[in-house]
């Protein structure tokens, strides 16, 4: 019986590890998608003058998983949630964040960019989208180093803390 | 008015409606400052909502409605001062302006808004319309000061002209709209009802539109506004031996006072119109007409149909 739960333990400790190394691998790459929407929302406002609701449509057909589930709860919501747009985009963050690996970081970045989006002339908005681009690639080069770093040590990790409380409790 | 009170913030949408209730009918113009109370303008009167003072949150949702979030798509619109919105309504922009090599490139901080409500007077034309026909329709000039109705009696015209009235077929119309005030035209769409056989070349300068419709799309009747200029005379002439009848309003307080004008003086002295409307604002909301023949001699007097008195 003992060995039973032991086994239990351990294997849940390994998932945890697993899920931590999983989310540091994701990480980046979502910061990545989020900065190919942007790009996509850049090309959409200069090129296509799209108004931001069709523009958030083109992104989130466009988009994988779970960047596309922001979008797309984005181009439902505006006018329908609330007619400011400020809120919709921070309740839509707030569902993204669940969803995603993001960190605090990104999220912030995010909520200033959706401070400036729509309010400003196509000058100035293209500057404030390459603004949250920079700041991502800031953050997806901190992510990445993470990810060395931490990444295959948090799967092992994970076993060995699971083997070790064992250990101690036996 | 749903177009309209859609673009309020809750707070100043319900005060707005409360203050309107039934007066939407002879509701002018809603007027917005920053930090001043909304001013409303009727038929016969105005009136300050001292409790309704719009902050600058405020303006922000409004501005934001009007583009559909999307300021960054309104840059022809920042620069000429004014938008259209659904239903053909207008509002005027004041505020910052920023320039670029000494020409204005935009509104950059909006802190005055106007909202001017449209109402299109469907038959105010009615009895005019036999006297512009005789044997097919005839070269008209529309004089009259602002505010008397010149685009009011135009658009009609251009509505009844291509839809037919009585036992006269409906006639190929097109339009040139170059302040958008006929047609009201959002994106290329008119807003007011301009009958089914009726073509709009919108935000076009006169003397270039006039050309580019008659290449194009081969109308019968054009519809001008608020000719004036040498280039659009010249436009004019070279429309009417196209052979095409041509409609056009004017500014102008009578005829004698026209004939002093260069660019229309010629017009005149050519002979080309064949009927004169002299338009007159007798009181608010009391508009007449007077229409000549090409010798100035006096046809008819008649109100304009469709104000509600």
């Amino acid at each position: 019986m003992i060995w039973v739960g032991a086994m239990l333990f351990i294997a849940t400790t390994t998932w945890i590890g697993f899920e931590w190394s999983n989310r540091l691998a994701n990480r980046p790459k979502h910061i990545r998608q989020v900065k190919n929407a942007l790009q996509i929302l850049e090309a959409e406002m200069m090129y296509s003058h799209l108004p931001l609701q069709d523009a958030f449509y083109t992104i989130q057909k466009q988009t994988p998983f779970p960047i596309h589930a922001f979008f797309d709860r984005l181009y439902k919501n505006m006018n329908y949630e609330s007619k400011d747009f400020q809120v919709v985009w921070e309740n839509s963050l707030e569902t993204f964040m669940d969803i995603s690996c993001l960190g605090k970081n990104e999220k912030e970045i995010l909520l200033q960019f959706g401070q400036t989006l729509g309010k400003h002339d196509f000058l100035q908005q293209q500057k404030h989208i390459q603004l949250a681009a920079s700041h991502l690639e800031r953050e997806l080069e901190a992510a990445n180093e993470q990810y060395q770093r931490y990444g295959k040590m948090a799967k092992s990790l994970g076993v060995l803390c699971g083997v070790f409380i064992v250990l101690l409790l036996l | 008015m749903i177009e309209i009170s859609r673009l309020f913030p809750e707070r100043l949408q319900k005060e707005i409606e409360c203050a309107l209730t039934n007066r939407w009918e002879t509701l002018q113009e809603i007027r917005l400052r920053l930090q001043q109370p909304i001013e409303l303008i009727f038929n016969h009167s105005y009136e300050h909502l001292s409790s309704l003072v719009p902050d600058k949150r405020d303006f922000v949702h409004i501005i934001q409605q009007l583009s559909d979030y999307s300021l960054y798509r309104m840059e022809e619109e920042l620069r000429e001062g004014y938008m259209t919105i659904e239903g053909g309504h207008r509002v005027g922009l004041a505020g910052r302006v920023n320039t670029l090599n000494g020409s204005v490139k935009a509104i950059q901080y909006i802190t005055f808004l106007n909202i001017r409500i449209a109402k299109q007077k469907l038959g105010a034309a009615n009895k005019l319309m036999p006297h512009l026909y005789h044997n097919g329709y005839m070269n008209t000039l529309i004089v009259g000061a602002p505010q008397t109705g010149k685009t009011t009696l135009i658009r009609d015209i251009t509505r009844i002209i291509s839809s037919g009235w009585k036992h006269i077929s409906p006639c190929k119309v097109g339009v040139i709209d170059e302040r958008s005030e006929i047609a009201a035209s959002i994106k290329g769409i008119p807003q007011h009802n301009l009958g089914l056989r009726t073509d709009v070349m919108d935000a076009c300068p006169k003397a270039e539109g006039m050309m580019m419709m008659i290449r194009s799309m081969s109308p019968e009747v054009l519809i001008v506004d608020e000719i004036g200029g040498k280039k659009d005379v010249e436009a004019l002439l070279e429309a009417l031996h196209a052979g095409v009848v041509v409609i056009c309003s004017v500014h102008g307080y009578s005829l004698e006072e026209l004939k002093r004008r260069p660019g229309v003086q010629a017009l005149l002295e050519k002979g080309i119109f064949n009927r004169f409307v002299l338009l007159h604002q007798k009181s608010p909301l009391q508009y007449t007409y007077t229409i000549f023949d090409s010798n100035h001699r006096n046809l008819s007097y008649a109100k304009m149909e469709g104000y509600a008195t």
